[in-house]
């Protein structure tokens, strides 16, 4: 997952290395899905999401279509 | 990033206890611990450790190198990268820019992400303050589907 400047900028590396154009999201999605993925982390007793909670995490942020989807 | 995929075996004692030895070494070191350095830091023979580290692989969170070396410990990289996540005199670095956020996230801590374009290599800097992020632009591009995330995780 990279960084750019815009959607512009996403554009134009994917032409740059011939790959087609992914999925999306802005900074502030990034953040908040950051503090929705690994906020409790550090927990003694985490346990990875399973796909049905990733996917709640998804829509949660408005990550939906079939990019998004994890099963 | 990591989903959870069906697990064979029920996560151990020992699965807890290196995975905690593991984030504790990053966050007091700022780097990874070598499987040796596991093994001493929670008393066990290296060939436990090393099942149990095959077992937190099962997770995705963690990823061990070609030598069997830690390369990822979800949020953090083992390995340095071009996302840095940094908190007052610490840094630490993460494999994406998603992880990188989320070293800050899972710190609970504000910060600094210290980046750059990926396409024009112009340095981009995401500040969290209060726990918000202040910058308004930028995007993040995922290349791959979701879906196919754990199919080649070092390109994802």
């Amino acid at each position: 997952m990279l960084l750019f400047r815009s959607e512009q900028h996403v554009d134009r590396w994917c032409q740059q290395w011939n790959r087609p154009r992914g999925g999306t999201l802005s900074v502030q999605q990034g953040w908040k899905l950051a503090q929705l993925w690994y906020g409790d982390r550090f927990d003694p007793d985490w346990r990875g999401k399973t796909v049905p909670e990733a996917q709640a995490v998804f829509r949660e942020i408005g990550l939906t279509g079939d990019f998004w989807r994890l099963g | 990033m990591s989903v959870q995929p069906p697990r064979t075996k029920q996560p151990s004692a020992l699965d807890h206890e290196l995975r905690l030895f593991i984030y504790r070494h990053f966050l007091r070191e700022g780097h990874a611990p070598t499987v040796a350095g596991m093994a001493q830091g929670v008393s066990r023979p290296l060939r436990q450790v090393r099942q149990a580290l095959a077992r937190l692989c099962q997770t995705h969170a963690f990823v061990l190198e070609e030598k069997g070396e830690l390369w990822r410990a979800a949020p953090f990289s083992a390995v340095a990268t071009a996302f840095t996540a940094e908190v007052g005199k610490r840094r630490w670095w993460g494999n994406c820019i998603w992880d990188a956020l989320g070293i800050l996230a899972a710190l609970k801590r504000d910060g600094r992400i210290l980046a750059a374009c990926a396409c024009c290599n112009t340095d981009m800097t995401l500040q969290v303050q209060h726990s918000r992020l202040q910058e308004k632009t930028g995007v993040i591009h995922f290349a791959v589907p979701a879906r196919h995330w754990y199919d080649d995780i070092v390109f994802t």
